[in-house]
């Protein structure tokens, strides 16, 4: 009885509130959930996604909003918890919004993609890459990013091709994404004949790598992968530099962001990344990288032109359906092509870019990057 | 095999360093439950805020341009002693000491709470994010044949060791020698009577916290030093491992913290080098429990008096 009485409390409530909100603003903007970390240790990705995200809802405002209507950029927190993540998606779902740019961790994606698809919300993820996410017969889902099916290949690809390690290991963080691409690195090189010497899981938010080091420069690996992210690794790094650990390392994006040289030092210099190419070099998106400049945001990261695109998708095809109705859209999304900064984008059935590129980077000390030959 | 020494040597170090941050932890469980007989779940978090203090201060002598390294430690470890052990009082004062003599569940809740309160006062006053530090002690001794498997031992360790024994002699002396020590042990032994005898408990129990948050800000430093790495989610983690090790040693003797974290340290080293990385906790929390099985009092309890 109690949680009924709470129930029509809170509905009460709700529409009263609710009444007042939409006194205060015109009914007629489109909210956006952009939805990520912004809180936690991988709030540095939460970052790029949300300054891109912002960065296209401001353009598409300035230009006059999309059918007359603006776009309401409304951002939330789920510290890449899958637990938070479902939190989230369920605030998304009773705030009435119909659209959200996001999540970010596979981790979290997944769950919450669930509900967006029972409820009829239209999620554009800009980050999260593990493939599990589309195979699930989704109609709501999209991602502006690649897959670790193709980035775990990609790496793979160039360590048999230019790194050609004696004796490699693969270490990852036993999370959905972390995991996920390291076996996908483990399947590309062993093929080629490269011999993995171990494939072992750490935990997330571990310190102390140091008897994990020692084991490694004993068996006298000289070539590294890390699936997971930059906190991890950082430490790996630096653990392993006083070690007087020599190997050469490699990561996913999920590592290649500022803070692992903040972490690492001097030992994040010619860490091998793969990044999605870096969309701030391409001579069409000269004026958008001098607005995030003006603004004292920093284009490069992997992140940002994703989520800038996966709000202009959304934009673009409203504006051309001229409906708001979210399974309109995944319809036309689906039969579409865009013009974004990512370049030319369209979509396979499940969701998924038809085409997406990911590109070997070598990392410096001052936490630049450059193509890696 | 000629290098199995070497390696077996260098896990050694490892497991070392790894436990005697186990060890500092530990001892304020130890002596909290030694005398009141309840978990302080908190002691995790004030960890964390000495780990805070202590990464604060670094970058804040360094920017004074304060460079020579003995003074800046000096400074660091008192500077975070000092502001640790104040949290660590305030937590006793404000969340158990009203329970005093209320049902022994009522003041583990409020343990709990403060745990969540502290972890998300230090997020909303530091950030959420990771807050990361260059090493100030770098470099260390490399042993054996060139070519071959060195066993390195880096400056830091070596702090980390010296620091732990100098800060576990002091507290050892100061238990057996001095008058407050022998007030601590005669509450942990009963103290009801040793109130009855006039030793003023509440200022023994307050002192408890202290001594225990001042060992908490000795590892928040060390980690801090050692790793770089801090942010407001360690101290559940630390905390739970170091509870662990008191538990393993034996709660509420202070010895006993000691060896636990020690022991801890080196499996989880030994675990990760000759098993796997991901078995590390799986065989650590398997010998807290082979342990309890045999000696359900852990390595050095007693079973019926309860030493500080």
């Amino acid at each position: 009885m109690k949680n009924v009485t709470r129930g029509f409390l809170s509905a009460a409530i709700g529409v009263v509130m609710a009444g007042a909100a939409g006194l205060a603003q015109a009914a007629d903007t489109i909210k956006i959930a952009i939805v990520g970390p912004i809180t936690g240790p991988v709030a540095q990705y939460g970052d790029m996604q949300m300054a891109g995200a912002k960065m296209a809802v401001e353009q598409i405002n300035a230009k006059g909003g999309v059918n007359g209507m603006k776009l309401e950029a409304i951002t939330m927190d789920d510290v890449c918890e899958p637990k938070q993540a479902v939190a989230v998606a369920n605030k998304v779902v009773n705030d009435g919004i119909k659209f959200v740019v996001g999540h970010l961790c596979s981790g979290s994606t997944q769950p919450a993609s669930k509900i967006y698809e029972d409820e009829g919300i239209l999620m554009i993820t800009p980050a999260a890459t593990n493939p599990a996410i589309t195979e699930q017969g989704y109609k709501m889902v999209f991602r502006t990013i690649g897959l670790d099916s193709q980035q775990g290949p990609a790496a793979g690809d160039y360590i048999v091709a230019e790194a050609k390690p004696k004796l490699m290991a693969i270490i990852h963080d036993k999370q959905q994404y972390g995991q996920g691409v390291a076996e996908e690195v483990k399947k590309t090189v062993e093929k080629a004949g490269i011999k993995v010497a171990l494939f072992e899981g750490v935990n997330k938010g571990q310190t102390d790598f140091s008897a994990l080091i020692t084991k490694l420069k004993k068996q006298g690996v000289d070539f590294v992968y890390y699936g997971g992210y930059h906190p991890e690794l950082g430490l790996i790094l630096r653990q392993a530099r006083e070690q007087g650990f020599e190997a050469k390392f490699m990561g996913p994006e999920g590592v290649g962001n500022k803070d692992i040289s903040a972490i690492a030092g001097p030992a994040s210099e010619g860490l091998l990344v793969t990044l999605p190419a870096d969309f701030s070099q391409d001579p069409a998106n000269a004026e958008l990288v001098k607005a995030f400049k003006a603004k004292n945001q920093d284009p490069t990261g992997p992140f940002v032109m994703p989520a800038y695109a996966a709000v202009q998708i959304i934009a673009d095809t409203i504006a051309k359906t001229k409906s708001t109705d979210p399974k309109v859209l995944a319809k036309t999304i689906r039969e579409s092509t865009y013009q974004t900064p990512i370049g030319k984008v369209a979509f396979q059935d499940n969701g998924d870019l038809k085409e997406f590129q990911f590109v070997v980077f070598t990392w410096h000390a001052d936490a630049t990057k450059t193509p890696a030959k | 095999m000629a290098d199995f020494f070497p390696q077996f040597l260098q896990q050694i170090i490892n497991g070392l360093t790894l436990g005697s941050i186990y060890a500092l932890i530990a001892i304020g469980y130890t002596m909290v439950y030694g005398i009141i007989g309840m978990i302080n779940f908190a002691h995790g978090e004030i960890y964390m805020i000495g780990a805070y203090v202590g990464m604060v201060m670094i970058t804040a002598l360094g920017l004074f341009g304060l460079h020579t390294i003995p003074l800046v430690l000096l400074l660091t470890l008192t500077v975070s002693i000092l502001v640790t052990s104040a949290y660590g009082w305030t937590v006793e004062r404000v969340a158990y000491r009203p329970l005093r003599g209320s049902p022994r569940l009522v003041p583990l809740i409020s343990a709990i709470g403060m745990s969540i309160f502290l972890q998300n006062y230090v997020q909303l006053g530091q950030g959420a994010r990771d807050v990361s530090m260059q090493p100030l002690i770098a470099g260390g001794w490399r042993f054996g044949a060139e070519g071959g498997f060195q066993v390195y031992l880096s400056y830091m360790q070596v702090l980390i060791a010296v620091v732990t024994v100098v800060f576990m002699t002091g507290l050892t002396l100061f238990i057996g020698r001095s008058r407050l020590g022998r007030a601590c042990r005669a509450c942990a032994e009963d103290r009801a009577m040793a109130n009855l005898l006039g030793i003023d408990t509440d200022r023994v129990i307050s002192l408890t916290f202290v001594l225990g948050a001042a060992l908490a800000a000795v590892a928040g430093v060390l980690v801090g030093l050692y790793y770089g790495l801090v942010n407001p989610f360690i101290g559940f983690v630390a905390g739970l491992k170091a509870f662990t090790a008191a538990v393993l040693g034996g709660i509420g003797s202070i010895p006993g913290a000691m060896l636990g974290g020690v022991v801890l340290g080196l499996t989880e080293s030994f675990t990760s080098a000759y098993l796997s990385t991901e078995y590390k906790d799986v065989v650590a929390f398997s010998l807290l429990v082979l342990v309890l099985l045999f000696r359900p009092t852990g390595l050095l309890g007693k079973p019926d008096v309860e030493k500080v």
